[in-house]
């Protein structure tokens, strides 16, 4: 009977030792904290914590030992994310052939160049079509003819431009494209000449009436003071308000041509933020993409 | 039979508990060091990956507070004070509670949320449990006033921890040594140039009552001599115009005499003061 008892206490006993050490080997504290597995999950949750650079270090250390598509994936988007876009256009590259991800590869690689604000080459590369999408053709497409309103280069026809973009934001569309097209920009060499005339009217051109107005009033009243101080014989507060009054009427030639400077600086500037903002709020009719 | 049945079974779930126990430590001990040899940024991945794979919560208070350390070096305030909440929700005694809870303090004073700082102050002080570290919270409360620029309030903070501490004799002689703005103006409405040379600035006091002058005297000068619009017009451009200046310039050099007067204890704090500091 006590052997029997001893029998099953033993069984029980090995039972037990290789239950606990099964379990303890799916620890991932088990062995070592560094092993790929563990880096692999750490770096999953750090990129579902959006901490992009962190999880791309993990995840390039995984993927020396491993292969996987789907993190070649994530490190590539984590150096988007982050705005490595060497690494990241390098690692996208990576799944364009035989990857089940190579579809979505191809159009964030598109979308790096894009935000890299590499136009030049993201058009070229769109238009060569080695790298082309069948499944994400359309947004491709559409981020070559987008890229035409955040440089300078010389505008496609109106409706190659818009036949990309939905019905509901065409007058939108319209109107950037003729802002783009036919910017209502001064021109500094007439606000200088106008201003030689008539003190103070290259700055009015330009917008600035109040600013036109002033050195206007300003040049006027040192001249006469000038003239009555000469007149007056007091000759060194005549030549003081002379001195004065070319400086006014010299200083708003050069003015009238640095307003119509600043206000074209400033036409560009307001075009430039009002097109970013309408095409980030509609995140740049781009679809979301994760794995 | 079950009493040994039983012995062994604790012994495995002990051996097993203190197995992972153990990976954890040394992770612990790894991401200290690289705390204490100042690599913040990859002390932050460790202690993450030790609070990854902490599935205990044993380190979790330990983990933030570190990591809302190491964030606060690296003048990421925003994401130190994060953490130091964590921490504050992680708290396993009062003395947790206090800890993170002044760390939040000293990060909202480096980062110049001075109402904030003083609002946890203020919350610090009406709770109970902490009413006998009423020191250490007026001496942040201090502090908040000094980076706010207001060492006259610094000054009575400090003095309730003792009526000679070091920083209540500082912010009391930093505020002395201060200038007043409004004094400054009024006295160049009265004579200009007056209030830049109180503020320290003698040259260009003395220059702007030469100009004054000077105009003062063409103005009446025009007007003697029957040339009224003259005598409108260079009051106007002229006199009035160095008059406004100088009311102007006493503003801007107190200004600049207070700004000097507080960079120079920052300065010392910064550099000479052995005291803990935010």
């Amino acid at each position: 009977m006590k052997t029997k008892t001893n029998k099953r206490f033993i069984v029980a006993f090995f039972f037990l030792i290789v239950l606990l050490n099964t379990a303890n080997c799916q620890l991932p504290t088990a062995g070592n904290i560094f092993s790929p597995q563990n880096r692999l999950q750490f770096g999953n949750f750090l990129y579902k914590d959006r901490d992009y650079l962190r999880a791309a270090e993990e995840f390039k250390e995984y993927l020396k030992n491993e292969s996987n598509d789907t993190i070649v994936f994530r490190l590539a988007n984590s150096y988007f994310k982050i705005g490595l876009f060497t690494e990241a256009v390098d690692n996208f590259k990576g799944l364009f052939f035989g990857s089940q991800l190579s579809e979505e590869a191809r159009l964030l690689f598109y979308e790096t160049i894009f935000f890299r604000n590499d136009y030049k080459s993201l058009r070229e590369l769109a238009d060569e079509k080695n790298y082309s999408s069948s499944k994400f053709a359309k947004e491709i497409e559409r981020l070559k003819y987008m890229s035409y309103f955040f440089d300078n280069s010389a505008l496609p026809d109106e409706n190659l431009v818009l036949k990309n973009f939905p019905d509901t934001v065409q007058s939108r569309l319209v109107n950037f494209y003729q802002q783009k097209k036919f910017p209502q920009h001064k021109s500094p060499t007439t606000a200088a000449i106008l201003s030689t005339f008539i003190p103070g009217a290259g700055k009015i051109y330009t917008g600035e009436v109040g600013d036109g107005i002033t050195s206007l009033i300003a040049t006027a009243l040192t001249t006469y003071l000038a003239v009555t101080n000469f007149n007056a014989d007091h000759q060194f507060r005549g030549w003081l308000f002379s001195g004065l009054a070319a400086f006014f009427y010299a200083g708003n030639i050069y003015g009238s041509a640095a307003s119509a400077q600043i206000y074209n600086a400033r036409i560009q500037f307001n075009f430039n933020k009002e097109v970013k903002l309408f095409f980030e709020q509609r995140n740049y009719f781009l679809p979301k993409i994760d794995y | 039979m079950k009493i040994r049945f039983t012995a062994i079974l604790l012994l495995s779930t002990f051996l097993f508990t203190a197995k992972a126990q153990d990976h954890l430590l040394i992770q612990s001990d790894y991401a200290n060091n690289l705390f204490n040899s100042k690599q913040y940024y990859d002390a932050i991945t460790e202690y993450k990956r030790l609070q990854f794979f902490d599935s205990t919560k044993t380190f979790n208070y330990e983990i933030n507070y570190k990591i809302g350390e190491c964030y606060k070096a690296g003048a990421k305030y925003d994401d130190a004070v994060k953490y130091f909440s964590f921490a504050e929700l992680s708290a396993r005694n009062e003395d947790e509670h206090f800890d993170s809870k002044t760390q939040i303090i000293r990060t909202n004073i480096l980062r110049r949320t001075t109402d904030r700082a003083l609002q946890l102050c203020d919350e610090l002080e009406k709770d109970q449990r902490f009413n006998g570290k009423s020191d250490q919270i007026n001496y942040w409360r201090g502090w908040a006033f000094i980076l706010a620029d207001n060492w006259e309030y610094a000054a009575k903070s400090f003095a309730k921890i003792n009526s000679n501490h070091e920083l209540k004799i500082l912010a009391e002689q930093t505020d002395k040594a201060k200038v007043s703005v409004t004094f400054a103006k009024v006295i160049s409405y009265i004579l200009p140039g007056a209030g830049a040379i109180y503020s320290g600035k003698i040259l260009s006091g003395l220059m702007s009552i030469g100009w004054n002058l000077l105009s003062g005297y063409w103005t009446v000068n025009s007007f003697i001599e029957d040339r009224v619009f003259d005598g409108v017009v260079v009051a106007e451009l002229v006199w009035l115009r160095f008059y406004r200046g100088a009311i102007q310039n006493a503003e801007e050099f107190a200004l600049e005499k207070n700004l000097e007067v507080s960079n120079k204890s920052l300065r010392y704090l910064q550099n000479e003061y052995k005291g803990i500091k935010p």
